[in-house]
């Protein structure tokens, strides 16, 4: 059997993909966020992009519509170290308790359109298998591996429970493989009761794949109306 | 005309937590074991996941994982001049179906009970004289110690993961635990879960009136752990969806998380559900048992010949299946002859609702089965009982499981039971009340026995148990005076209203207060008064065990699940080096 990518076997055809990554190259016109008066988001946007709809190939996450307060503990764990990551450390040590809940609750405000990645063809193979796995683990777990469902807790089909669940829909492969890996690395270890380490440490590298590339292929537009912060 | 199996050597009835245990530590002994479950095969994947476990209406309100009452009830009386029906809808308590049975819904609350609770005939007597009891008062010893049972205490706890804070360790007072606990040889396995708001301002005014509150003991994890069998439980996330329901995290010590994989995965153990045992079978001597007969789902009849019968299928459930049997011989109240039924018992809990202003927020979903703080100082004998005229005591704690919106909505007394005024009032009170729990002690005494009903059979043609009941004046005197101290403690949090509601009789079965049924199959040293020698072994029939909260001839202030695993263990303990080595009796009559 062929292998194909991601783009694909989502459920927007490979050409509708395209065409909607064609149509939002430019800054999107739907975000509606207030940039934060003081906290400056311009260093964000430099990686995350203009709406935080994040960058696949780099493994940087979406922020558009993540939960504030996720956000915000994010900011401090990259901080405290318990999530390690040198960029991310040297822009959140520098900031002030008010700029960092500033900037959580304007990329929770705003939206970005799902774009699936625009990526070279020889990345993201993935196989169509790999995603009926990958909707088993994230749906219903597996009792050989005792590795519960993703959705009890990040909410049907990925689309979060704030206010500490992060969705997981819509966002890449890259950055979801990324971080199952840290988990298991122990270089993110910020979680309050070690969910993510035990679930992490179940899985095998196929598995990690394939659980990643079903939340990279759902629409992240569902994930927006119901992860809409609690007010 | 049932069909003759191939002889085992062993026949387990009910693979619950107590059938899940012995079949392992027998399989992997060596011993072909047959598990009988009536109810379904079930794991944590896929048939605990949510978002379906979570459905309040159909676990909660339809009871879901419940025994089959249109199939299999339990009659019901308060007195033997009335005549029992058939309970068509479980509220009161709540027994479980199915492979984990009952375990798999519970709270996790882990308690041992004290040295005091398994002598209390005799302490009791020695403490306020031999006319202290009320005559109809059936108290009496277990048979064993608390000293006998604490190393299976200890493996049960460590089996489970229990998080907790010891209090005695080796007699040490250790700070921060229980100091009324007897001697624990070491500490909990996992550290006290965190605790929830209402129980930090519980700890903070108990402490101020001079008592000890400690965290709730939980087996629920307060961190990851694998336990001595291999297996591994996850940390609880506090959704608040314990009781009632299965935990889809792994992280509820329940038969599927602690000790299934280990049983399934051994050659020697073979699991049946969708069998209902109908009896033990007998010799002609009625001295031995010779294997069980069972219906399966598709309505066949069998016969499993096996060298050795454990009833574990939950003390309501093993009471009956003696009685089926024809082991032992009723227990008749008239005569207080008898002992098959006899010693059965409760758990005598009230409540103390305390309201706040809508400035404390103690947000009540956040919360799991076992992650209050409590107090001991009014539990069993550790108050003085002089001139109080009753025995026993309760555990007064914040110790709210949940904060379900179907289930959890307190209000003030005085306020209408449904319409605006309650909508309102449930708005209002919902996130700003403590519910200070009393969970006490249950007597036996003897008025309250279990027996067959004469009139109602269940869906296969045998008689339902009968259960006649009602709380002995002994314990609402016991509730109404601890309740009065919660009270006090709910005033010291600085409630502005609080509402205390001692237990009053008549008991009904229309309200849940807890599925702590005990008795019925009590274990002793005299068989006269009892059912099973100390090993649960029966006296009159050797090669059955009956193992269950059955065993417990009164219950004490605690829940009864830790009890009843180190009484597992010490009951295996004895059929692996000793009744297995030389079948028979393992005390002489």
């Amino acid at each position: 059997m062929s292998r194909v990518s991601t783009r694909r076997t989502v459920r927007t055809s490979g050409l509708l993909a395209l065409f909607t990554a064609c149509a939002f190259a430019a800054p999107p016109s739907t975000g509606v966020g207030t940039r934060p008066p003081t906290a400056n988001a311009a260093p964000c946007e430099a990686c995350h992009g203009a709406s935080g709809q994040g960058a696949p190939p780099a493994a940087i996450p979406r922020l558009a519509g993540q939960s504030a307060d996720y956000l915000e503990k994010q900011l401090r764990d990259y901080e405290n170290g318990s999530r390690e990551n040198p960029v991310m450390r040297n822009f959140a040590r520098g900031l002030r308790d008010s700029e960092r809940a500033q900037l959580a609750s304007y990329y929770a405000s705003l939206w970005a359109p799902h774009a699936p990645p625009v990526v070279p063809d020889n990345a993201l193979k993935v196989d169509p298998q790999q995603l009926v796995r990958g909707r088993q683990l994230a749906t219903e777990g597996a009792e050989s591996e005792r590795v519960q469902a993703c959705d009890n807790c990040h909410g049907p089909e990925g689309s979060g429970l704030p206010h500490s669940a992060p969705y997981l829909a819509g966002q890449s492969v890259e950055y979801l493989e990324s971080q199952l890996k840290a988990w298991q690395q122990g270089t993110r270890k910020n979680d309050a009761g070690k969910q993510m380490v035990s679930v992490a440490e179940q899985l095998n590298s196929a598995d990690v794949t394939a659980v990643s590339a079903y939340f990279a292929s759902l629409d992240a537009g569902q994930g927006k109306e119901l992860a809409t912060p609690v007010p | 005309m049932a069909q003759r199996l191939s002889e085992v050597d062993v026949v387990v009835i009910g693979v619950g937590m107590v059938g899940s245990i012995v079949a392992k530590e027998l399989a992997a002994a060596g011993h072909k074991v047959v598990g009988l479950e009536r109810g379904q095969a079930r794991f944590t994947v896929p048939e605990f996941q949510s978002p379906a476990i979570h459905d309040e209406l159909r676990f909660d309100v339809r009871k879901a994982l419940m025994q089959d009452n249109t199939r299999e009830p339990v009659t019901f009386r308060n007195h033997g001049s009335q005549t029992a029906l058939p309970i068509r809808r479980w509220e009161s308590f709540l027994p479980g179906t199915g492979l984990g049975g009952s375990m798999v819904h519970w709270n996790g609350q882990t308690y041992r009970f004290q040295a005091n609770d398994f002598e209390l005939a005799t302490r009791t007597r020695e403490r306020y004289g031999k006319n202290f009891l009320d005559p109809d008062l059936t108290i009496q010893d277990w048979g064993v110690t608390y000293h006998e049972l604490e190393p299976h205490y200890d493996r049960f706890e460590y089996l489970l993961g229990t998080s907790g804070k010891a209090g005695n360790i080796k007699g040490k007072i250790q700070p921060g635990g229980d100091p009324h606990e007897s001697p624990r040889s070491r500490e909990y396995p996992t550290p006290p879960m965190k605790e929830h708001f209402q129980g930090a301002m519980f700890r903070k005014a108990a402490s101020q009136l001079g008592y000890h509150p400690f965290p709730q003991p939980s087996s629920n994890m307060s961190q990851p752990y694998t336990n001595p069998e291999g297996v591994k439980l996850n940390t609880c996330v506090f959704c608040g969806f314990c009781e009632r329901y299965a935990c889809e995290h792994y992280a509820k010590a329940v038969p599927q998380t602690v000790i299934l994989p280990v049983l399934l995965a051994n050659p020697n153990f073979e699991l049946r559900t969708g069998c209902q045992v109908q009896r033990i079978n007998l010799d002609s001597t009625k001295g031995r048992a010779t294997g069980v007969t069972y219906i399966d789902a598709a309505g066949r009849e069998f016969e499993q010949p096996a060298s050795l019968v454990i009833t574990s299928s939950f003390a309501l459930n093993n009471v009956r299946m003696l009685l089926l049997s024809g082991i032992g011989t009723p227990y008749d109240p008239s005569t207080r002859r008898g002992t098959v039924g006899r010693n059965y018992a409760y758990q005598t809990t009230s409540g103390v609702a305390s309201f706040f202003d809508a400035d404390v927020i103690v947000n009540p979903f956040m919360a799991s089965g076992a992650s209050g703080t409590l107090i001991n100082d009014f539990a069993g004998d550790n108050f003085d009982h002089s001139g109080l005229g009753f025995v026993g005591g309760a555990f007064i704690g914040a110790v709210n499981t949940n904060g379900r919106p179907i289930g959890y909505h307190p209000t003030p007394p005085g306020t209408p039971s449904w319409g605006k005024g309650w909508k309102e009032a449930v708005v209002k009170h919902y996130n700003h009340t403590v519910m200070i729990g009393v969970h006490g002690s249950s007597v036996s005494q003897r008025q309250n026995y279990l027996d067959l009903d004469p009139t109602y059979r269940d869906a296969w043609g045998q008689p339902l148990l009968r259960m006649t009941f009602d709380f002995p004046q002994n314990d609402l005197k016991m509730s109404e005076h601890v309740t009065a101290k919660a009270v006090e403690i709910g005033k010291a949090m600085g409630a502005k209203q609080v509402a205390g509601s001692p237990r009053k009789g008549p008991y009904t079965t229309q309200q849940y207060q807890t599925t702590h049924n005990t008795g019925g199959a009590v274990m002793g040293s005299d068989p006269s008064t009892s059912v099973v020698n100390r090993y649960l072994q029966s006296w009159d029939v050797p090669n059955v065990f009956v193992i269950g909260a059955s065993a417990y001839p009164q219950n004490a202030s605690w829940n009864p699940t830790g009890t009843l695993g180190a009484l597992t263990y010490w009951a295996i303990d004895a059929l692996k080096n000793k009744y297995l080595k030389n079948p028979g009796p393992l005390v002489s009559t």
